[in-house]
């Protein structure tokens, strides 16, 4: 009975379709700009390290490609330490 | 001949991907510009691999093909097979035995523009890939569809043709999604028209729905957009008039009430 109530309700995060949406949206991401998915730790670990000589880097920075449409850009959010 | 327009289109119809519905969509909707009086003519580039003749069933009629044309052993008049249904419909047949490296774009060019004054419409079926058959199709067109399946493998293809599209400078690219299927898209288990324009980007032409009467029409060699009934026959009959610049209503075929939801689930055949 929950089975079914939780299929009638449910918002498919886990669905085949999903899958198939979140995939493609790396894969295409990744073969608009050329680069393999590799290329999002050695970005990371490069920028943190080139950040990192000259600041002081409080938790952990993130990278993540953000689409707009067809394009791309890089979105990097460096957590930096207070005094 | 009788020309409706002063101008031509020369419409490139192709996918990346292979058997997405590329030389049906160019036999539909070549068929369905044909039944309404417009002169069109279907160019098959797919050397090699032909198929465009089958599905029009014009493979008995065939007795010249593109690359006899551009090797000057007859007229491009000669080739040119008379549709048996529409006397506005003629298709350029592709060679079997050749293949896409025995043509150049500037011979493609140069047959374009040979046909322009006598058609409204000059539809290419392109082949798959993104090789010289591909760069050949392109050539001569100033408008493309992309045709796609809700798969994973043909969008990703697709969106690789359309940047390529984007690089040769094409301005009119649009999108028909083919075989779709609508209880799957309900069930969560299969890409919608909604996720695939997120993931392409470029303007709807079309929704064409699974329809098992598009194998039955292909067995007889009579396009499906001559079949009233059939629901892909409708939809490329609104592909034909979005075209020609009409603005027509997609048909609804997501949509799912919560009753036949739970009906579905509850084990009911909707």
């Amino acid at each position: 009975m929950f089975d079914f109530l939780k299929k009638v309700f449910s918002n498919d995060e886990t669905s085949s379709r999903s899958r198939a949406n979140d995939r493609l949206r790396v894969v295409l991401t990744h073969d608009r700009i050329g680069s393999s998915s590799q290329l999002m730790e050695t970005l990371q670990e490069e920028i943190i390290a080139l950040i990192a000589r000259h600041i002081e880097i409080e938790g952990t920075p993130e990278v993540h490609f953000i689409t707009e449409g067809r394009h791309t850009a890089l979105d990097i959010s460096i957590p930096l330490k207070g005094r | 001949m009788e020309k409706k327009n002063s101008d031509s289109q020369v419409i490139v119809v192709t996918s990346g991907k292979g058997g997405v519905g590329k030389t049906t969509t160019v036999a539909n909707v070549s068929t369905g510009l044909a039944k309404l009086g417009y002169s069109v003519v279907v160019m098959d580039l797919d050397i090699g691999l032909k198929k465009l003749d089958l599905i029009l069933g014009l493979e008995n009629r065939v007795i010249y093909d593109i690359i006899q044309v551009v090797e000057g052993e007859c007229t491009l008049k000669q080739a040119l097979v008379k549709d048996k249904r529409f006397p506005a419909l003629y298709m350029l047949p592709a060679a079997q035995t050749r293949n896409k490296d025995d043509i150049t774009t500037d011979q493609v060019l140069a047959v374009c523009n040979e046909l322009k004054p006598d058609f409204d419409f000059i539809l290419i079926d392109c082949p798959a890939g993104i090789e010289q058959g591909f760069r050949n199709s392109i050539a001569a067109a100033d408008k493309a569809i992309v045709v796609t399946n809700p798969e994973v493998s043909a969008v990703r293809d697709a969106d690789r043709i359309i940047g390529m599209l984007e690089s040769a400078n094409f301005k009119d690219i649009k999108l028909l999604i083919n075989r779709l299927r609508p209880d799957m898209v309900r069930s969560g288990d299969m890409l919608s028209i909604e996720d695939l324009m997120e993931h392409l980007c470029i303007e709807l032409l079309g929704v064409v729905p699974e329809d098992s009467g598009v194998v039955i029409s292909t067995n007889r060699g009579e396009p499906i957009i001559l079949n009233d009934r059939s629901s892909a026959a409708q939809a490329f009959n609104n592909v034909v008039h979005r075209l020609l610049g009409k603005e027509v209503e997609f048909m609804n075929i997501e949509q799912d009430s919560f009753w036949s939801k739970l009906k579905r689930n509850l084990g009911f055949k909707h």
